[in-house]
């Protein structure tokens, strides 16, 4: 159950594993606040203190630390073959493009149909794609280090959220 | 279960609830689409299904019971959390979502907004990119 780095390959992957099972997968999407929970409040101090050594030229924009920023989660879950594709964001101008792409799904588009950018890597490949779809993930590496990070900062993610965009 | 709602009572209860959580700065909310196969009622034209959209706040806008006084730990067991669930027939998915989409972007309002400030910085080195989007 990989957590996809960015919105267009979790979109493409969602509409192959739909069109492959198209009656029983189902969509979940969650938008939740951090809970207090102790577990929870040593991951989110240790990905900070990760982030920050990586980065701490790019850091420029000192990540507001704000008392809580919700997340929005996206699921994509077939129960028989227990595949599930994950995709996470906390960027507020994401959502009306993922829940319009999400209205695309539902009324059954196709990779093609979801009006992404043209680069689909192996859209005929898509029937043996949905037992390994790990190894679909690779993404040009820039976008692929581009979104992790863009839990902090925004300057990075923006582009590619501007590039996915039409 | 409750009934189905129709699409503008589904949509005045989401805004409701997802408000209500972004206020708080607490809680989550749920929001399933599945296809709705072989249930009676269900409109089915030629081997499009129609969709059944679910919401809940998974019982997370009740107070913890940690820090709850025993009076609203009695009334919590009865406060039940928010189900909602509507039908949207395959004809009426576009315009169901482009009013889904509508009430999410403005319900959410704990997410992350964009930086402007950091924009105008990026603006000047890759000026061509942004003027091509």
């Amino acid at each position: 159950m990989p957590y996809l780095s960015t919105s267009q390959a979790y979109l493409e992957q969602s509409a192959q594993l739909l069109q492959a099972y198209p009656e029983t997968t189902r969509i979940v999407t969650k938008y939740n606040f951090p809970t207090n929970r102790r577990g929870n409040v040593i991951r989110a101090h240790k990905s900070q203190v990760r982030k920050n050594a990586k980065a701490t030229d790019a850091s420029s924009t000192t990540t507001p630390a704000q008392t809580s920023i919700a997340t929005l989660t996206l699921k994509t879950f077939n129960p028989t073959t227990g595949i599930c594709l994950h995709y996470r964001t906390n960027k507020a101008q994401e959502v009306g493009r993922l829940i319009t792409s999400l209205g695309k799904l539902a009324a059954g588009a196709d990779v093609a149909g979801l009006g992404l950018s043209a680069a689909v890597p192996a859209a005929g490949a898509d029937v043996d794609m949905v037992d390994a779809p790990a190894e679909e993930v690779a993404t040009p590496p820039v976008a692929s280090k581009a979104q992790p990070q863009a839990q902090g900062q925004s300057a990075k993610g923006k582009k590619k959220g501007g590039k996915g965009k039409r | 279960m409750a009934p189905h709602l129709g699409h503008d009572e589904f949509f005045k209860s989401l805004a409701d609830l997802l408000s209500k959580t972004s206020q708080n700065l607490h809680g989550s909310v749920n929001l399933t689409q599945k296809p709705l196969i072989d249930v009676p009622g269900a409109t089915t034209t030629n081997s499009q299904p129609s969709i059944l959209i679910r919401a809940t706040d998974g019982n997370t806008n009740t107070p913890n019971p940690k820090n709850a006084s025993e009076a609203t730990k009695i009334s919590m067991k009865r406060a039940s959390k928010v189900k909602l669930s509507t039908i949207v027939s395959p004809d009426d998915i576009e315009a169901f979502y482009v009013r889904y989409a509508e009430v999410c972007k403005t319900g959410m309002t704990g997410l992350k907004k964009r930086d402007r400030r950091g924009r105008k910085a990026k603006t000047k080195g890759g000026a061509a990119k942004v003027t091509k989007a």
